[in-house]
């Protein structure tokens, strides 16, 4: 029936366009909130979700009890929810859809099977069309069947679902989301709202999670909070450490900003029932040893946490290092990079303690030894080098940012060609001067053909000291 | 005599307790009895120019908040380099430890980031010990500094914000941690008005010509060598406001116009601000030795010369 029929029928009805992309989001953040039975929770095509909840029965008292809390949850939330439990996927799935009884005992996948209709096997609807044709109608029918010549006939969908559906052959659903390797989690009788009660509870976590660590000799790199709302929402906290990290109090200071940035972003709602903390990368974790003034020891640590701390309050670009490059290309030779790759052997900086025998560091010094400047332009700016009129004769000027400054003196040029090996755009040499305005302020400027034709370009590239 | 144990750990409690109401960085135990070098005043930071350290009673603090302030943003360069000249100044006596800049996004945008080559070129800062915070609001900036300014690890924090309304308390805070730490945190502010802060000392830095090349056969016409500086002292417990033209030569600051012995100074700027044969060993004595010399050295004549005459009467 048409749109325009129904209205004529009923003119009040309410039309609303499918939306597949908006269904998608909804069986998306179901799967989210199933997470809270078990980290495996795959999607099923478009309506449906299949949660392994092997090895997690025993935690919500059985698996009657723990079907009934779902589809208790799902209905107060909302959803009208069939479920299915069996030992294998494709029993499930036909237990949801089509079974009396939710629950199939181990072995009796063949005769919740058999008197169900050929769907119930997962087969697509070519093949289904192609069984009914001869005569095969109910999934009993095909079973019983011999194996060779639905083969031959229909292709090897056919059994392999029939064993599929009763266990003779493994199979593997793909989960939504990577298994953290280590996890702890907190169901709450009174579900909680406030940040600091989150936070308290990320310390009692933490706590639990060091002994599991410790004993793994590991320590967390990354970690991730999970809060499972009651109406169904979960939000997803993510800190990242640039040492592994261990101790509750740091793990806790490391959430505290984390949150304190994403404090907008969290609507608690009528509070949270669920909140787990998991590890999803662990790394080996060293203890070292301070010396008898308690101190020494671990020296970065300290940086590390800072680090990390401003990381997860303003984002991970907050805080760089700087990586050294050998390039002769200016904007290349120094490249900013996420202070937690800096793990290196410190040199010294003070000329004092730098041992004499460290040749290869001198002979980088020297390469960085040509005056460079203190500020370099994100970008070259392009400038206007001309002469004006003065008392003394021509002088130059260049107009930066439409001010002008008259040029006092000037050193150059250096010639940095472009690496043609890179095979890019620019290929004319630059020329840089190092000049000196008459307030005294120090610039890099670099002139660069303009394709041969033209008068060269000017390009402003750093301030110096 | 020998002291025994527990007077000993009494005695250094006691330093401790001393050095953190002094706003210093405590000993530890095992050089308290090292000798302070000679000439160097406790807590200050010589910056080599007599005159200077003199007004400002033996140096700039070595904990604490110091305040840059440059005119506008187009003098960042000069401003950057000041208070980074002091980073190296700092970094010549203790162990290597990282240096933090803490800039804001707009900030970097207009005047440019920090160039690790640069700085190693010239202030002998190394790249791997260089960390940058970029913050994309003022109150990000200043969070991030406050935090920085606790830790004892860092050489020292740069904290470089533009224009901005800063209240007294949010530098109170700042000076007091930095104190605690016992580390110096130089704020640059440029395009701001001086308003009240609980920094003990404000400079106005703004560039001044650089001093041309020095060769074997003399000062080199129209080339640009050590970089100059116009410093005036705005603010300070001790000092009354006055001007100053400084250079940098590398390893530290001279006054333009002071005497100097001419063979001290390296003949060629040395790479990565590394001190020749001269300033080997114990380089607080070899700078003392080039700065508070007597003997009248050889003195290019320059047009800039009665600048600082000429900027006191604005201090």
């Amino acid at each position: 029936m048409g749109v325009a029929e129904a209205r004529a029928m009923h003119p009040f009805l309410d039309i609303v366009e499918a939306d597949p992309v908006a269904d998608r989001r909804l069986l998306e953040s179901l799967a989210d909130w199933c997470d809270r039975y078990t980290p495996l929770v795959a999607l099923d095509g478009e309506d449906g979700l299949f949660l392994d909840i092997t090895g997690c029965v025993h935690l919500f008292g059985g698996e009657r009890c723990m079907l009934d809390d779902v589809l208790a949850r799902f209905f107060h939330q909302g959803f009208d929810v069939r479920a299915g439990i069996a030992s294998t996927p494709g029993a499930a799935w036909a237990a949801a859809r089509f079974g009396y009884s939710p629950l199939v005992d181990p072995g009796q996948e063949e005769d919740l099977l058999a008197p169900l209709p050929l769907v119930a096997l997962r087969l697509d609807a070519v093949t289904r069309a192609g069984l009914e044709s001869v005569g095969l109608r109910t999934s009993g029918a095909i079973m019983s069947a011999p194996r060779a010549p639905l083969v031959r006939r229909f292709g090897r969908q056919v059994v392999l679902r029939i064993d599929q559906a009763l266990g003779r052959v493994e199979e593997a659903i793909s989960p939504r989301l990577p298994v953290p390797s280590l996890s702890a989690e907190r169901a709450l009788a009174e579900p909680i709202g406030l940040l600091d009660d989150i936070e308290a509870l990320v310390g009692l976590l933490a706590k639990q999670l060091r002994i599991d660590l410790e004993r793994r000799g590991e320590g967390a790199e990354s970690l991730q909070l999970n809060l499972f709302r009651v109406d169904g929402a979960v939000s997803r906290i993510s800190v990242g450490a640039s040492r592994p990290l261990r101790d509750p109090k740091l793990i806790q200071k490391l959430f505290h900003e984390r949150l304190a940035a994403v404090e907008k972003d969290i609507d608690a709602g009528y509070g949270f029932d669920v909140v787990r903390l998991s590890v999803p990368v662990v790394a080996r974790f060293d203890a070292i040893q301070s010396d008898l003034n308690g101190e020494g020891g671990d020296q970065g640590g300290d940086i590390a946490m800072f680090a990390d701390r401003v990381r997860a309050r303003l984002g991970n670009q907050a805080i760089l290092g700087t990586r050294l490059v050998g390039s002769h290309l200016p904007e290349r030779a120094a490249i900013p990079e996420p202070f937690s790759a800096m793990e290196k052997p410190k040199p010294s900086i003070s000329p004092s303690s730098r041992p004499n025998s460290a040749k290869s560091a001198d002979q980088s010094a020297c390469a960085t030894a040509k005056e460079r400047p203190v500020r370099l332009l994100e970008r070259p700016e392009c400038v206007e080098v001309g002469f004006e009129e003065a008392a003394k004769g021509p002088q130059m000027h260049f107009r930066w940012r439409r001010a002008s400054y008259r040029i006092a003196r000037s050193e150059g040029p250096e010639r940095i060609a472009p690496e043609w090996w890179r095979g890019e755009a620019e290929t004319e040499p630059r020329d840089y001067f190092r000049v000196e305005d008459e307030e005294g302020r120090r610039y890099w400027l670099y002139r660069q053909a303009n394709g041969g034709e033209n008068a060269p370009r000017w390009f402003l590239h750093g301030v110096f000291a | 005599m020998a002291t025994s144990a527990t007077t000993r750990d009494a005695l250094c409690a006691l330093r401790h307790k001393i050095a953190k109401i002094e706003g210093r960085l405590a000993e530890r135990l095992d050089d308290a009895d090292a000798p302070v070098p000679a000439g160097a005043k406790a807590g200050r930071l010589c910056i080599g120019a007599d005159r200077f350290d003199r007004a400002l009673g033996g140096g700039l603090p070595r904990a604490g908040l110091v305040e840059i302030h440059g005119r506008a943003s187009r003098d960042a360069g000069a401003t950057a380099a000041f208070a980074l000249a002091l980073c190296r100044l700092s970094a010549a006596a203790g162990k290597p430890a990282p240096l933090l800049w803490i800039g804001m996004s707009e900030m970097f945008r207009e005047a440019g980031r920090p160039y690790a080559p640069g700085l190693a070129a010239r202030f002998g800062l190394d790249p791997e010990l260089l960390l940058v915070s970029e913050a994309r609001k003022f109150t990000d900036a200043l969070w991030v500094a406050e935090e920085a300014a606790r830790l004892d690890c860092f050489l020292a924090v740069l904290l470089e914000i533009r224009g901005g309304k800063l209240e007294l308390t949010q530098t109170q805070r700042l000076h007091s941690r930095a104190l605690v730490s016992g580390r110096p945190l130089y704020m640059i502010r440029t395009a701001a008005e001086p308003s009240p802060t609980a920094a003990s000392v404000r400079l106005l830095v703004s560039p001044a010509p650089a001093a041309p090349r020095r060769t074997l056969h003399g000062p080199l016409e129209g080339s640009i060598g050590p970089p100059g500086f116009h410093v005036t002292i705005s603010k300070s417990r001790t000092a009354i406001p006055a001007a100053f033209t400084l250079e940098w030569n590398d390893v530290a600051f001279r006054e333009r116009g002071a005497p100097t012995s001419e063979d001290s100074v390296p003949v060629v700027p040395l790479p990565s601000g590394r001190p020749g044969a001269s300033a080997a060993p114990g380089e607080g004595m070899a700078r003392r030795e080039i700065f508070s010399g007597s003997a009248a050295g050889l003195q290019p004549a320059r047009e800039q010369h009665p600048a600082y005459r000429r900027a006191r009467r604005a201090g």
